[in-house]
């Protein structure tokens, strides 16, 4: 028996020797049997870590927070679910009071970092006040058990944390986060097979992507055991990321022997600045006082690059600081963002938009400057959503993209290599040796892909300029296959779908309107990108984010992720959002109406307090 | 902030143009990648803009084309090599209609799902539905004039025979040098990429069409003098054809009877039934797109009655002709033409699959009917059936008239009305005479060599 047991184990000795050996002898013949048939599983691979994502983010199921609530008579209350809320008449407010003497916007309700609040009056009347006394125009500090009064309406306020008989919320298991143990699982194994991939289409620089490969799932597996040891449960946002980043590198791999250890350290310290970010937004009020200087830093960052910049490609967007390049109008976007979103506070008591406009002009300016048209439509586009978020208005915001599309025939006019792209759009092929040349050979290339791509390294787009940022989309598509250039693109609109999902019970507008800034932009740039190099779009020379080979572009993508981070609310999920008084909630004590608009009309005796 | 996060909706709406941004890039992906695949600057397929494998044979399997040694080798026999130049193509893609250029695609294995890394091997052989020694005796038969010369099975739509003149030996290309006019057009499939005017083979359009809209057509009398006016514009016959009926109109090919029913219908119902007839239909054979026929009837009259005679702005694509001639055959469909028969490996293993595409109506059955015995008595009564013995054939000639040579261009079309040998054909020969000359000659030796190669 045991003889036998000896000579088995010696058979598969030899076997893998012979193995072995033979792959040594033999590495142009492996790499084409490994890579034919690695070509099927990766797309398999690949829905199966995005459909492990999308379950985990599409099952968390979202119920608000109860941060605190408004009493009437000791009888029924108000429960107050966000840190900033609108009390009046108006259908759209946060606690809605159907008395004709309230104003359609009374008062608005904000919580601070440290559990206080203040009251501010947004009545034309100014007839809100706190204690019998009326609130000044600064607004007024307003503590447990204080009397808040308008119209005929006398309201006690009573924060969550102050209620004696705090109750536990009841642990409702579907709105846990899932194990998100299996994506990531899956994502070490899929880095694993395109690090093997590479090697052996690539000998010569193999060490380089085994080790970027090793790095790129440390780091990984780092911030997820981080985040573990922080409590925090939800990783969606982040394992899209770095998906995307996994096939960046291989992306970067085959170009130039530096580039994949460049896009490697890019990596780290997108998730290092993405970790820092995601704790610094954690505080609304430094976020908020930080907001002046971050305006500045985009007018700075951008004015650097006009003073200092190289000029490629007919745009002036590149400096250079000891050897390092850098775009500084990427990073201008994180702090675009964190500029451009606001409280609810700020929105109702300074409701105007002037100091952004001034701002986004300023950096539109400069980017024209830069002839960096492609950047100039994301902060265009990325100040409508915002704009849209803080003001809801239409017909303004009409009015200024009117004059914006104005301001691009003059632009048009007066840049003739600008014009020249938008006469190939759409006759690509007719300009095949021109001005459609990209577009033409990014077609050409993503259909030799068909479904499942010719290999990772394989293609010859990779070689075509600016095949891996600008056409990154369609070499994806020729060496990875349509299906895994999908799965990248429906990445960007998952994170779209999930900020508008996670911000459904956000606390602070802030927090909301900038993690929707943030989704716009990268879908708006994925289009750009994607649309752009196969001719349904001009092309503008965008990058695809976390995708494209660059340094900066991927260190940015990472910043504005950190938006998005830091508006999921959901319980224990972001590290870029305190667990705090979030895990508790509670009731007041007595008879409790869980609704949030209660008719207090005389002729509307209200809802039964036996609910 | 409910308000604020109603709003955060409208961010949605940039995802949703991009998904449906992207849904059109997938469909372009599936309709459109084998053009995209075939495009020189391809390196999986093209190496210095030579497209490096495929094999490309006629229907019988002899040898056209191969590419070996990073170019292309081609037939052993000249006049095949010259005869089916622009089917096959050239290995320069100059010919961008031709197989090696047109559908390269297949030719490289290519399909959507595995892209141009094929998983049984690189090599493709292209079965063509030419035979190639038909088209070598086409080619020959009209000793060296410019034109083409196409024919089809109208029932399942194979091309037996393509041929275009002026055409060079694929082994020693012309070198054109700059200014030099004389090899204008060498590179263009006549019979499919051109158009010409069509001469007296519009009048079956004309004739369809007054056999359709104008009550009594059958019944009325028509007499001819030489010579009808228009508001001082003159339209001719070359004699007086004296009394008639549509059907021997027809036959004689009188001006004056369908230069004035053109004017009777007006340009309205002309301009439907060339588009009904399907000559501004730009047909895909195997993706390979036709030229449209083109015309102009918004004009006097006198210009109108000209259209209506096939001169004036008239400019007629061969092949449309050619498959509306095999449409009054077949009752008013015809199969669209495809030039592939199938696709194999190289180990022979089938790779294609083929469906037959019919045209839409191009003639109402009875119209197609009628047309049909008019065109089978021309040939009985007009140019005698002793040009096809053995065929019932039934053809129109044309005699067009070009501003630019002093000489005729000649049409002969029409088809074989036999079961056994279902075939539409097109003859067009530039400087080529009267339509009953020389164009009656290639068209019955097509025939006749059709028949003794066993079609």
């Amino acid at each position: 028996m045991k003889s036998l047991l000896s000579q088995i184990l010696s058979q598969i000795k030899d076997g893998a020797v012979y193995a072995f050996h033979w792959l040594r002898d033999n590495p142009g013949q492996a790499s084409q049997i490994y890579s034919a048939v690695i070509r099927w599983v990766m797309p398999l691979l690949a829905i199966a870590i995005l459909l492990g994502i999308l379950r985990s983010m599409m099952r968390a199921r979202h119920s608000s927070e109860v941060w605190a609530h408004l009493a009437v008579d000791g009888q029924m209350s108000f429960p107050v679910r966000h840190w900033e809320c609108i009390v009046g008449r108006a259908k759209h407010c946060d606690v809605t009071i159907n008395l004709p003497t309230v104003s359609r916007t009374q008062c608005s309700l904000t919580r601070r970092d440290d559990g206080s609040w203040r009251v501010h009056d947004l009545s034309p009347k100014k007839n809100t006040s706190v204690n019998g006394r009326p609130i000044p125009a600064g607004g007024a500090e307003i503590a447990d058990g204080d009397q808040l009064s308008f119209a005929d309406v006398k309201l006690i306020f009573r924060p969550a944390s102050f209620i004696t008989q705090a109750i536990e919320r009841k642990e409702d298991d579907t709105w846990r986060i899932k194990s998100f143990g299996r994506p990531l699982f899956l994502l070490t194994l899929f880095q694993l097979l395109t690090a093997v991939e590479l090697t052996l289409n690539h000998p010569e620089t193999g060490r380089a992507v085994a080790l970027c490969y090793g790095i790129l799932a440390l780091t990984m597996w780092g911030y997820v055991v981080a985040n573990r040891a922080m409590g925090r449960r939800g990783f969606e946002a982040e394992l899209l990321a770095f998906f995307s980043c996994t096939v960046s590198l291989a992306v970067v791999a085959g170009s130039q022997t530096g580039a994949i250890v460049k896009q490697t350290v890019a990596i780290v310290m997108g998730v290092i600045l993405f970790f820092v970010l995601g704790l610094y937004l954690r505080d609304l009020n430094r976020t908020v006082r930080t907001r002046y200087f971050m305006a500045a830093a985009a007018v700075g960052l951008l004015s650097l690059s006009l003073v200092f910049g190289a000029v490629t490609n007919g745009a002036q967007n590149w400096i250079s600081i000891g050897g390092i390049s850098l775009q500084p109008s990427e990073l201008a976007k994180v702090c675009f963002i964190f500029a451009g979103a606001a409280t609810l506070e700020r929105l109702y008591v300074k409701h105007n938009l002037w100091g952004f406009i001034i701002l986004t002009f300023t950096c539109l300016g400069l980017l024209a400057l830069m002839s960096d048209y492609g950047t100039a439509a994301i902060f265009f586009v990325v100040f409508l959503v915002i704009a849209y978020l803080r003001s809801g208005d239409f017909a303004t915001l009409g009015l200024i993209s009117l004059g914006c599309v104005a301001a691009l025939g003059l632009v048009l006019r007066m840049k003739p290599y600008i014009a020249a792209r938008f006469a190939t759009w759409g006759h690509a092929w007719q300009y095949a040796s021109t001005s459609g040349y990209q577009q033409v050979r990014a077609m050409s290339a993503a259909a030799s892909g068909g479904l499942v791509g010719v290999g990772a390294g394989n293609g010859w787009l990779r070689y075509v300029a600016a095949g891996d940022t600008d056409l990154v989309f369609a070499l994806v598509c020729e060496e990875w296959g349509l299906i895994i250039a999908l799965l990248l693109v429906a990445s960007i609109i998952c994170l779209s779908v999930f900020a508008v999902r996670v911000t459904r019970s956000g606390r602070s507008s802030y927090y909301t309107i900038a993690a929707c800034a943030a989704a716009s932009l990268f879908a708006f740039q994925t289009s750009l990108n994607v649309l752009g190099s196969v001719d349904i779009l001009p092309l503008t020379g965008v990058t695809f984010p976390f995708l494209s080979n660059g340094g900066t572009s991927m260190l940015a993508s990472w910043g504005v992720l950190a938006f998005i981070k830091a508006g999921d609310t959901r319980q224990n999920a972001s590290f870029a959002v305190k667990s705090q008084a979030a895990t508790v909630t509670a009731k007041p004590a007595g008879p409790y109406v869980d609704a949030d608009v209660i008719r207090l009309a005389p002729d509307d005796p209200g809802p039964d307090s036996d609910r | 902030m409910e308000k604020i996060t109603r709003r955060t909706l409208a961010c949605l709406f940039i995802s949703l143009l991009l998904t449906l941004g992207v849904g059109l890039f997938v469909f372009r992906f599936f309709s459109d990648g084998g053009h995209w695949v075939s495009f020189a600057a391809n390196d999986h397929i093209y190496e210095d803009g030579v497209l490096e494998s495929g094999t490309v044979t006629d229907r019988r399997g002899n040898l056209l084309a191969r590419a070996e040694y990073g170019g292309w080798t081609y037939s052993d026999d000249y006049s095949v090599r010259v005869a089916t130049l622009h089917a096959v193509g050239d290995a320069e893609g100059r010919i961008g209609t031709g197989a090696i250029s047109a559908i390269a695609d297949k030719l490289s294995g290519y399909n959507m799902i595995t892209g141009t890394r094929t998983l049984f091997g690189g090599e493709r052989r292209l079965y063509m539905t030419l035979d190639a020694e038909l088209c070598a005796r086409a080619y020959e038969s009209i000793q060296g004039l410019n034109g083409c010369i196409g024919l089809y099975n109208y029932k399942n739509g194979e091309i037996l025979c393509s041929v275009s003149a002026p055409s060079f030996d694929p082994w020693y290309p012309p070198e054109i040098a700059e200014g030099d006019t004389s090899f204008d057009g060498i590179y263009i499939d006549r019979l499919l990429s051109s158009t010409f005017i069509p001469g007296s083979t519009m009048k079956i359009v004309t004739c369809a069409a007054a056999y359709d809209t104008i009550d009594g057509i059958l019944q009325r009398d028509f007499y001819c003098d030489g010579s009808v006016d228009f508001d001082g514009h003159e339209v001719t016959c070359p004699y007086e054809h004296g009394d008639l009926i549509l059907q021997s109109a027809l036959t004689s090919s009188c001006n004056g009877v369908f230069g004035s029913l053109a004017v009777e219908m007006g340009p309205e119902v002309m301009r439907s039934y060339v588009e009904k007839c399907g000559l501004t239909t730009s047909y895909s054979i195997d993706g390979i797109k036709t030229r449209a026929s083109t015309f102009d009837f918004d004009t006097e009259d006198g210009f109108l009655a000209w259209s209506g005679v096939g001169q004036g702005f008239d400019q007629v694509n061969p092949c449309s002709m050619m498959i509306l001639c095999g449409a009054v055959a077949n009752g008013g469909r015809s199969a669209v033409p495809h030039l592939i028969s199938k696709i194999t490996t190289g180990d022979g293993l089938r790779v294609s699959l083929y469906y037959n595409h019919s045209t839409d109506r191009l003639l109402q059955a009875e119209t197609a009917a009628y047309l049909r015995q008019a065109m089978l008595d021309n040939v009985t009564y007009g140019y005698g059936d002793y040009y096809f013995p053995e065929l019932n054939v039934g053809a129109k000639t044309g005699t067009a008239q070009s501003d630019n040579s002093s000489e005729n261009n000649a049409w002969f079309v029409g088809f074989c009305a036999d079961e056994e040998h279902p075939y539409a054909f097109v003859v067009y020969l530039e400087g080529g005479g009267a339509g009953s000359g020389m164009a009656l000659d290639v068209a019955s030796y097509l025939l006749a060599s059709a028949l003794e190669l066993g079609y």
